[in-house]
């Protein structure tokens, strides 16, 4: 199954604002579009260890199904396990994390 | 041992005080390593012919079954396993683990004669994930070279462990990346490529000042020439990814380093078929993918081939030796490559020959053995890649540590791997502010081949034809370095932990021992007062490592991912 895009709109303008200007200061060129798109970002960089888009383990745990609670998820994700994981607190806003553990618990089994 | 404990802003250096066989020590050169004396292993692939070959016949066929643990050292904090190549010059065994400690250590006893940690960025560290493993020291110059995964380049005194220099070369702050990988050390110079792929960056290599560590010339391996930069539509090049992440070698008789680079970013692009002009980077992506022949005095680009124009699949070129020999007059130059083909060239780097190690390969149909030119490629638009799966897997037919190329029996001895998998292709946007971050472009899983199981295989080949003579089978593949020596011996430290030694003629399985944990680095030969020995690092984790306990089970779900030794074996 695939998810529907989840786009932040409301609470990310000050950093979607202050990314972009950023961008407009470094070499690389701007995003298509500013929205945060967690699929998007899911599968550019956690998909990398969490397999199948978190469906399956790979170098890291499966991500669907998750006995963790939130707390525990927000904080690995910020703060990462060393060896294991990296920590993402100064890539991604925590609104951006909230919307990374509601699409993991939207998790479904791909169909067929 | 006396202890010697520094500021903690300075970078610990340990030196005992019996420091005797360092002080016998002649220093490493250029023509040291070219001629590669056989009681030394003075670069990375043993010499710049990567031979990975021990001209030691003392440990033989005939005697392999007495081979039993020298000594071991345990090196520490060795998260994500132990995964460097051993040096020895003049009976002292230069090694670096995890966080980029060094070690020297007394050939033939372990002691420890001096040790080097440095002080790294660990809040940097912790944000990265091809880390905190190192791969290897070089040297040269009578000193020891080693990268940091904050991106810099210390050379070290090889008899003390003093810091002589110190150079820093990536803003691994911004970039995220630095170095792993080992250096080489050629002409006063030492050369040491960043990691890249799929972090969006463009992946320079580096040459240094031996005695200074001043920067001597920089390449880009991502749009490093105008005609380069022609190969990346809209600018993509500013995130093209690229690198050189393992050592090459160096050529003395056209005075150039070979080099063999990464893939660009993302690793798995959308654009179909239309690559040419659609996608996240539309092009060939020069010089990604690609092996180059450098000027060593200037940087400058000389020749270059391709391996895989446009790599939609994360088979780059860093993976892999540059295997020199000689047949019938002729100078070869052989460089595997990760898609699990392997590449024969002349010495400027012109194709000669390309056959396949691998039997699970379908990102191509072929590659044409006279051109190189790819046939019947598969270029993914966004959406479901699952029937039939994409192989080999991300991990490669072929992965990053070395084959053995043995002169006396003329086989190349090799690891495949025969895996797949599944992906779903998705647009992504590099992300570069606040610190740049992977760019891979699909979810993914490892799968069995169509028809058939995951196994990896040592294949002893005719370098050139790639004719097979004998294969060895392993139900899952070994990660580790490959070592033949003139005593007809191929060893090989498996996954599960055990190194085994066969007969270099027949594959037939003469010798074996249980490490305790998984290999997944180098391993060497030696001699030190008449002695022979075997070095290997033992430890297991990593950016491949890592998927071998959800997938395998077994061994592997306890086995540690933290922790590692250095394990030397001699005859009783």
């Amino acid at each position: 199954m695939r998810l529907p895009c989840k786009t932040i709109l409301a609470g990310l303008g000050a950093s979607l604002v202050w990314a972009a200007m950023a961008q407009a200061q470094s070499a690389t060129p701007a995003p298509e579009n500013a929205a945060f798109e967690v699929e998007q970002v899911f599968a550019g960089t956690c998909g990398f260890c969490h397999s199948d888009g978190g469906r399956a383990a790979g170098k890291g745990p499966q991500l669907m199904n998750s006995p963790r609670d939130d707390a525990f998820i927000r904080d690995r994700i910020k703060h990462g396990k060393q060896g294991a994981m990296p920590a993402f607190d100064g890539a991604f806003t925590d609104a951006q994390i909230d919307q990374m553990i509601k699409y993991i618990r939207a998790l479904k089994p791909r169909d067929g | 041992m006396r202890k010697q404990w520094l500021s903690s802003v300075l970078p610990v250096v340990v030196v005992a005080t019996f420091a005797a066989t360092a002080a016998l020590a002649q220093s490493v050169d250029t023509a040291r390593i070219e001629s590669a004396g056989q009681n030394d292993w003075l670069t990375y692939h043993g010499s710049y012919k990567s031979h990975h070959y021990s001209p030691l016949a003392q440990i033989n066929a005939s005697n392999v079954g007495n081979l039993s643990v020298a000594w071991t050292h345990i090196p520490g904090r060795s998260t994500r396993g132990l995964q460097s190549m051993p040096l020895v010059a003049d009976g002292v065994l230069y090694y670096s683990g995890s966080y980029s400690r060094v070690f020297a250590l007394n050939g033939a006893t372990g002691e420890v004669i001096w040790s080097f940690f440095p002080e790294l960025d660990e809040a940097l560290i912790s944000r990265q994930t091809h880390s905190p493993y190192n791969r290897g020291v070089a040297l040269g110059e009578g000193k020891v070279f080693v990268g940091t995964m904050d991106g810099r380049v210390f050379g070290l005194d090889a008899k003390t462990g003093k810091v002589l220099w110190e150079s820093r070369l990536i803003d691994s702050q911004k970039l995220t990346v630095g170095f792993t990988g080992a250096p080489l050390y050629a002409k006063g110079s030492v050369i040491i490529g960043a990691q890249g792929g799929e972090w969006p960056g463009r992946g320079p290599i580096f040459a240094l000042d031996a005695a200074t560590g001043k920067k001597k010339w920089e390449f880009l391996t991502v749009a490093g020439t105008e005609e380069a930069m022609k190969t990346w539509g809209n600018e993509s090049w500013r995130t093209g990814g690229g690198g050189g992440w393992m050592p090459g070698t160096y050529d003395s008789e056209t005075n150039t380093i070979l080099w063999g680079t990464a893939n660009p970013a993302p690793l798995y692009d959308w654009s179909g078929p239309d690559y040419k002009t659609q996608g996240a980077r539309p092009g060939d992506n020069l010089y990604t993918t690609s092996v180059i022949g450098l000027d060593i005095d200037t940087g400058k680009l000389k020749f270059y081939h391709q391996e895989l124009p446009h790599d939609a699949w994360d088979f780059d070129s860093s993976v892999g030796e540059f295997v020199m020999l000689e047949r019938d007059g002729q100078k070869y130059v052989v460089h595997p490559n990760k898609g699990g083909f392997v590449f024969v060239y002349d010495r400027n780097l012109k194709v000669k020959n390309v056959w396949r190690l691998v039997e699970n390969i379908n990102f191509v149909k072929d590659i044409d053995p006279k051109t190189g030119a790819l046939i019947g490629r598969r270029d993914f638009p966004v959406g479901k890649v699952t029937e039939p799966p994409l192989c080999p897997f991300i991990g490669g037919g072929i992965s990053w540590n070395a084959g053995s190329y043995s002169p006396k029996t003329g086989l190349y001895y090799k690891i495949g791997q025969e895996w797949c998998m599944t992906l779903d292709i998705q647009k992504t946007t590099p992300v570069t502010t606040p610190q740049a971050q992977l760019n891979i472009g699909a979810d993914f899983k490892m799968v069995p081949p169509p028809g058939g199981e995951i196994y990896g295989h040592l294949d002893a080949r005719d370098p050139i034809t790639g004719a097979k003579k004998w294969e060895v089978r392993y139900p899952e593949p070994p990660l580790g370095s490959v070592l033949s020596t003139a005593g007809n011996l191929v060893f090989v430290p498996d996954s599960r932990g055990v190194l085994h030694a066969y007969d270099a003629e027949t594959g037939a399985e003469l010798w074996k021992h249980n490490n305790g944990t998984g290999h997944q680095g180098g391993i060497v030969s030696y001699s030190v007062g008449g002695k022979q020995y075997i070095a290997v690092t033992a430890g297991f984790g990593g950016m491949l490592a890592d998927e071998y306990a959800p997938n395998f089970g077994g061994v592997y779900k306890s086995m540690p991912r933290d922790d590692g030794a250095l394990v030397v074996f001699s005859l009783k």
